[in-house]
């Protein structure tokens, strides 16, 4: 629960602003915790109902250690330590010969530790047969019927014995002994205040100890949940268990679990502390040993020994506790200034005030004896449960908060991010573009525009009109070249050597140059999805080279082109394009190019250099003479074409 | 286009030539005319309507980009006056957009404008015999396009639904520049039925009606409604 939101406003403020905003706040909470102890003591002032005056018994014969006295009730008893032997009080009531017919009542309002009512001789009450009138801190009441025939007109014997076990002074308030039907009232109202609200106070503890354990396993790193979620359990079982009377092994452990109350105002303390924004030191233990020390005393001891200890430590710790609590939620109040805060040190307040009433108490220095800090507790449980619901109910609206925020800035993002990648993908689209268009420029420079510019040094000749038709057929060939490899083909070559095949017969056709197109493998060349257009530009230059060679200079009939796939020896398959002709054929020299004519020789060359632009190998085979003469250009494919136009820039 | 080197037969074959560019008229006139076909030629839409109104051609050839209109306009018309008349493109590149938006209202193939003479008379005279001349790139376009794409491809709209697998078989073959007695054995065909097949596809990539259009449109999911 140390949640560090520093209250914001007094953040900001300059020092001394701050200062006068401290002093402020501090003189308004201080005002605040003094009106609440004076409602406080105005409250435990006020007595309970009581039933009719003329019923009560206040005259009694105390007979106690063989003496007898006179004495007036109520009575506080000195402290003793031997069961046997209690003080005993003897006291008369008049019954009026008229109301026999009422069922008459003896009514203890107040006592402790235990008492035995005999009335003319017959005991009719014993207190210790009730574990809950056991409980020195629980204020119980007791009625008891007498019944009719013990009654008589007129004077009655009532004797009381007071057992006192300690660890406090044995007390006996005014008694009433009337008809029943007018002391009830009162007794049913005590034993609602006294005994069911505890019990229902008790099962809200046992709630919030199962809530508070969840919030700690859900959330380790708040340890000052698991922390108070061991308190509400301690105050569980104290509540819950009987003060034990005889000796047993299991006697002890209640004992330990009953007088655990120093326990659970040290983990109250702990949590009031984690919960100031305190982290838990190893000193901390120190909070707990006297809760450790009663422990073992029970364990070890007698029941009078931890009865006697418990004064010594008990209800010193919880005094102790109660004060530092205070004085540290003050302190975060003045810090924070916020809800949870102000109900616990509002709650705090209200228990030390109940505190320190039930002490002047126990000293005998107040005139009764009703024992209220345990039930102020329940003013604690229900400031805890308040507070947790305020934190719980900021929690979601901060969650929500969180979330809009969220929405919003996700939204912002989301938008940012949309507009950056529009930017990126329109810059990436420019760089395709600028790409593609350089691309297109060289392709159409490298064909179309040197056939253009023949056209126009032919048309200046002006003799060669037959010259002038063949260059631009070739720029359109070329042309359409460029448009149909823009074309997608899903990397398959083979579709582009099909357009290819139309072109080179229509261009073969007047030539009388057959065109012998042969597929030997069923697939024809393997499927490439890196095939870039500028890829499949640069094959079927070649490729055209390649028939242009052979219908221009090699005077061949017949040319050949094989498509098949061949299996590598490195396990992958590679296209192959052959193309070979019967023509005259031509010497290669050393250096790979054709010794012959010049234009040949360039022929060559750009062959190669296209080769190589797409990762192809290019073997060239001629020969003049015999019966393998002409020129085989044998195209491998690579297995992958290469991404960049390495070799031409 | 297997055009066969025979002796062009003379006929009185009737044939609509529309071109705007001059030179170009006369050039294609010129290889027709020699190779015997009565040519009726007009250089704008409505001189092309005028010379049809004469009666129906045997073949239609048309450009596309006209002066006063566009080509496929003509071809619709006479496609649905004269439902045996062949019609044609004539085209500079040969160019998938043009020539497929052509197909679709009732053209059968192109011719390119710088074609050889013999070629230009071969190409109409294997047409008027029946066969429908298909050419690699047309042909990659049409079976590219029915492949599955997640997004339609750019280019003109064309329904490939109603083509069955053989004769997407064949235009594969076709595109990879096979011809049609290999495509014929590759499929287990008798090469008589190629043309057959060819002309199918033709006709089923006509669009005959403005609502039959719509039908397919939707049927395409090209519209949504």
């Amino acid at each position: 629960m140390n949640d560090h939101d520093e209250d914001a406003t007094a953040e900001q403020l300059p020092a001394r602003e701050r200062q006068r905003l401290q002093t402020s706040r501090l003189i308004q909470y201080l005002l605040l915790q003094a009106l609440i102890v004076a409602a406080c003591i105005f409250a435990l002032r006020q007595s309970l109902p009581e039933p009719p005056a003329e019923y009560q018994v206040t005259a009694f014969r105390l007979t106690e250690s063989g003496t007898e006295r006179a004495v007036t009730l109520p009575y506080f008893s000195p402290l003793r330590h031997a069961m046997n032997d209690p003080p005993r009080f003897a006291g008369q009531f008049i019954r009026p010969p008229n109301d026999a017919t009422r069922a008459w009542s003896v009514f203890l309002p107040r006592f402790t530790n235990g008492v035995e009512v005999t009335v003319n001789g017959v005991v009719i009450l014993d207190s210790r047969r009730d574990p809950a009138a056991n409980r020195p801190d629980r204020n119980t009441a007791q009625i008891a019927v007498i019944p009719a025939s013990v009654l008589h007109d007129g004077a009655n014997d009532v004797s009381i014995r007071l057992f006192i076990w300690g660890p406090i002074s044995g007390f006996l308030d005014r008694i009433w002994v009337g008809p029943d039907e007018l002391l009830r009232p009162s007794y049913n109202l005590r034993t609602l205040i006294f005994v069911t609200l505890p019990v229902v106070f008790s099962s809200w503890q046992a709630i919030l100890a199962v809530i508070l354990g969840i919030m700690w396993v859900m959330r380790r790193h708040e340890p000052a949940y698991g922390v108070l979620a061991a308190a509400m359990a301690v105050g569980v079982g104290q509540a819950f268990l009987q003060t034990p009377m005889g000796e047993t092994p299991f006697s002890r452990l209640n004992v330990i679990l009953i007088s655990s109350a120093p326990i659970e105002s040290g983990l109250v303390l702990t949590f009031a502390l984690l919960f100031s924004g305190w982290k838990w030191q190893r000193y901390g233990w120190i909070i707990f040993i006297p809760g450790m020390l009663l422990a073992l005393a029970g364990l070890f001891g007698n029941q009078a020994t931890v009865r006697a200890l418990f004064l010594y430590l008990a209800v010193p710790m919880v005094g102790v506790s109660l004060l530092i609590m205070a004085v540290v939620t003050a302190h975060s109040m003045l810090k924070r200034w916020n809800v949870a805060s102000l109900l616990l040190g509002c709650a705090v307040t209200i228990m030390l005030t109940c505190w320190v009433v039930d002490l002047l108490s126990v000293f005998q220095m107040m005139p009764n004896r009703i024992f209220t800090a345990r039930l102020s507790y329940s003013v604690m449980l229900v400031a805890i449960g308040a507070g947790l619901t305020w934190r719980f109910a900021r929690a979601l609206n901060q969650v929500d908060g969180f979330a809009g925020r969220l929405v919003t800035q996700v939204r912002e993002a989301e938008e940012k991010l949309k507009a950056s990648f529009v930017r990126e993908e329109e810059r990436a689209r420019a760089a395709a573009l600028a790409r593609e268009r350089t691309r297109l420029m060289r392709d159409l420079h490298d064909g179309l525009g040197g056939q253009l510019v023949s056209i126009v040094a032919l048309s200046e000749r002006g003799n060669g009109s037959a010259g002038i038709g063949d260059a631009a057929r070739a720029a359109l060939k070329d042309l359409r070249l460029v448009i149909d490899s823009m074309d997608d083909i899903g990397g398959d070559l083979m579709l582009a050597l099909g357009s290819w095949r139309e072109r080179a017969m229509a261009q073969l056709r007047p030539h009388d140059i057959a065109l012998d197109w042969r597929a030997v493998t069923a697939q024809g060349l393997p499927v490439h999805p890196e095939l870039r257009p500028w890829h499949v530009i640069q094959i079927v230059r070649l490729l055209d080279e390649a028939v242009t060679n052979a219908a221009k200079h090699a005077n061949a009939r017949r040319i050949t082109v094989r498509i098949e796939t061949l299996a590598g020896a490195d396990g992958l398959d590679r296209g192959c394009i052959t193309v070979e002709d019967d023509g005259k054929g031509f010497e290669i020299a050393a250096d790979g190019a054709a010794a012959g004519a010049i234009k040949a020789a360039r022929g060559l060359r750009n062959m190669r250099s296209r080769a190589a632009r797409c990762g192809a190998e290019l073997e060239l085979n001629s020969c003049a003479q015999g019966t393998d003469q002409g020129t085989r250009v044998r195209l491998t494919l690579p297995h992958r074409f290469p991404d960049s136009d390495g070799a031409a820039g | 286009m297997n055009s066969l080197n025979d002796e062009p037969k003379v006929e009185a074959i009737t044939v609509v030539l529309v071109e705007d560019d001059a030179p170009t008229l006369w050039r294609l006139q010129d290889a027709l005319t020699k190779a015997g076909y009565q040519v009726r030629a007009a250089g704008t839409l409505t001189e092309a309507r005028a010379c049809l109104a004469q009666g129906a051609p045997r073949v239609l050839l048309t450009d596309l980009q006209l002066p006063d209109g566009h080509g496929v306009d003509l071809i619709r018309e006479t496609r649905q006056r004269f439902p045996d008349t062949e019609i044609m493109v004539i085209s500079i590149l040969g160019d998938e957009e043009s020539v497929i938006s052509a197909i679709t209202v009732g053209a059968t193939g192109y011719l390119l404008k710088d074609a050889f003479p013999t070629d230009i008379a071969a190409t109409v005279r294997d047409l008027v015999a029946g066969h429908s001349p298909i050419s690699a790139s047309i042909a990659r376009f049409i079976v590219r396009r029915t492949q599955n794409t997640p997004e339609p491809p750019p280019g003109p709209v064309l329904n490939t639904a109603k083509l069955t697998p053989r004769e997407i078989d064949i235009l594969w073959g076709i595109a990879k520049g096979f011809s049609y007695a290999e495509i014929a054995s590759h499929l287990g065909l008798s090469r008589q039925t190629v043309p057959g097949h060819i002309k199918n596809i033709y006709r089923k990539l006509e669009v005959h009606t403005r609502g039959e259009a719509v039908f397919e449109a939707v049927q395409q999911g090209l519209i949504k409604l």
